[in-house]
């Protein structure tokens, strides 16, 4: 465990020098004290802290049989790990991406630096554990740290599957997705009855419905919240990156768009944590920068709101 | 789920690949395959050849050298290359299979009419699919291993294979047209999400030939036999 800690901490730290290098603004704290410590959350109801930013597979993993970007993707995969990421999130629906973040994960011997999320994604409400055992041969791991009914499908059966797995130990955590700003309703519902540790759910600056409801009732209920869609699909990034950053950006921690958009959103207070996907080791790099520095305050949060607004 | 939750999706949401990875298939079946595409340019470039005889046998051999073209794209390339990152591609595949296995049919069970063809017209029809439609996937993808050629490339072999609507008879043409169109709204929908806007030609020009096609078809009245 010594070794393993040590090695870790070694490819992280060897990581923020490359960030340091690449960002130094990013290291360059206003308030005079050194910010190297990753921003991490704390899943509520247990004691157990996991990074703010974590990694989606959606699109940018599903590359199949081709072995060169299979190692591309394995590159994005190690800088996010380097750089102090842990929650890699996937679903059966999204193609070959389970397998190839399994193939990534052998290759970079990485089965142990992983907090693996997985999502339940089959109609069949009596296939709950079959699929987790699918996923987790595709991924290469043991057990999943969370299992999530995939956008409520087949959710009533699911969740009692799951719950029942989470007392037999074969899962740590269980939650349910949502994606797009769908069916909110009854998803508060579910939130309202189940024992749920995590939601994962649509949040950035623009899709912001969820702070109307969900979010509360997720801090009132004491369950973690996945973001995810934090660059809207890549559409913020397309509306907005022309654009100049605001002068103040620094004074909430930001040196690029990447930052802008998911330093808001973790800076909420009931988010546990966001899932940008990408396919490009220099985008992983700017993602990962949001987990380091200032966050905004509620304040500079609304100030960052209106900013967009008013573009 | 409600009309309105359905409605919310976006076609965004059904392609769950990015344009790199896409574009990437016709470059690694091409590396997959080589040599074999010369064969597929010398049947694609050589088969108008077969029509210009006033021979049956010339043209169903042609039709063969479709089908087999239809079978060779759909399942090497759509079930082998496609279909692990999009599902509904591997259905499209087998589809591809079955009209081959369709056209194939119509050669051994009359469905290939002797009729008088304007074959220099279809020659022309048929030389700009196989010759111009290769260079799109190459100028989306700006590689030229991308090239998309018939017999290998879904788009191109039904682009061209369109205007084997003009070598059938009147129930077959009927049974071979609905691929065509459905697998011209599919690959449409698909170049649309990933902005491949040179590729986006192949399926208008899928659905044009299958227009020329039917003005290819001879009257009865001209028969060969």
């Amino acid at each position: 465990m010594a070794d393993w800690f040590s090695r870790r901490q070694f490819l992280i730290n060897a990581g923020l020098a490359g960030l340091a290098l690449k960002s130094p603004s990013l290291f360059a704290n206003t308030s005079g004290t050194p910010s190297l410590s990753p921003i991490m959350r704390q899943i509520p109801g247990a004691n157990e802290n996991i990074p703010a930013i974590g990694m989606g597979t959606w699109i940018t993993f599903n590359v199949g049989g081709d072995e060169q970007l299979v190692a591309q993707r394995t590159r994005v995969l190690k800088t996010f790990f380097d750089l102090g990421g842990t929650v890699v999130d996937g679903s059966p629906m999204y193609g070959t991406a389970a397998d190839v973040v399994g193939e990534a994960l052998d290759s970079l011997g990485a089965h142990d630096r992983i907090f693996a999320a997985t999502k339940i994604w089959t109609g069949d409400e009596s296939e709950t554990r079959q699929e987790a055992a699918r996923s987790g041969r595709r991924w290469g791991v043991e057990r999943f740290d969370l299992l999530q009914v995939h956008n409520l499908l087949g959710w009533q059966g699911h969740i009692e599957n799951l719950k029942q797995m989470k007392a037999n130990g074969e899962v740590r955590y269980i939650g349910i997705t949502t994606s797009h700003g769908r069916r909110h309703r009854e998803f508060a519902q579910i939130m309202e009855r189940e024992p749920l540790d995590f939601v994962q759910l649509t949040y950035n600056v623009l899709d912001r419905e969820v702070e109307d409801r969900l979010l509360p009732l997720a801090q009132e209920r004491g369950i973690g919240v996945i973001v995810n869609r934090p660059f809207q699909g890549g559409s913020l990034f397309r509306r907005f990156q022309s654009e100049p950053l605001p002068d103040w950006a620094g004074q909430v921690g930001v040196s690029n768009w990447a930052e802008f958009f998911l330093k808001f959103i973790i800076s909420h207070p009931a988010v546990t944590c966001a899932i940008p996907a990408t396919s490009k080791v220099e985008h992983m790099k700017e993602n990962m920068g949001a987990l380091y520095g200032a966050l905004p305050d509620a304040d500079q949060r609304q100030r960052m709101a209106d900013y967009v607004r008013s573009l | 789920m409600s009309g309105a939750d359905w409605l919310s999706y976006s076609l965004q949401d059904f392609v769950m690949f990015g344009p790199q990875v896409f574009l990437r298939l016709f470059v690694r079946i091409n590396q997959d395959l080589w040599p074999w595409q010369v064969l597929a340019v010398v049947v694609a470039i050589g088969l108008p050849a077969l029509l210009l005889k006033r021979d049956l046998r010339a043209r169903r051999l042609a039709a063969g050298l479709i089908a087999v073209a239809w079978v060779v794209s759909g399942y090497g390339y759509l079930v082998g290359y496609f279909g692990p990152i999009n599902w509904p591609a591997a259905w499209f595949g087998w589809a591809f299979v079955v009209q081959g296995a369709l056209l194939a049919a119509a050669v051994f069970f009359g469905g290939v009419h002797g009729h008088r063809l304007p074959a220099r017209r279809f020659a022309v029809f048929w030389l700009m699919a196989v010759c111009g439609l290769p260079w799109l996937a190459m100028a989306d993808s700006g590689q030229w291993q991308a090239v998309a050629l018939f017999g290998v490339a879904p788009g191109t072999t039904a682009a061209a294979g369109a205007l084997a609507v003009a070598l059938l008879t009147g129930p077959w043409r009927w049974l071979y047209l609905p691929l065509l169109l459905l697998w011209s709204v599919f690959s449409a929908a698909i170049f649309w999400v990933l902005q491949t806007w040179w590729l986006l030609l192949t399926p208008v020009a899928t659905l044009l030939l299958v227009g020329a096609g039917f003005w290819l078809s001879p009257r009865p009245a001209r028969s060969l036999d």
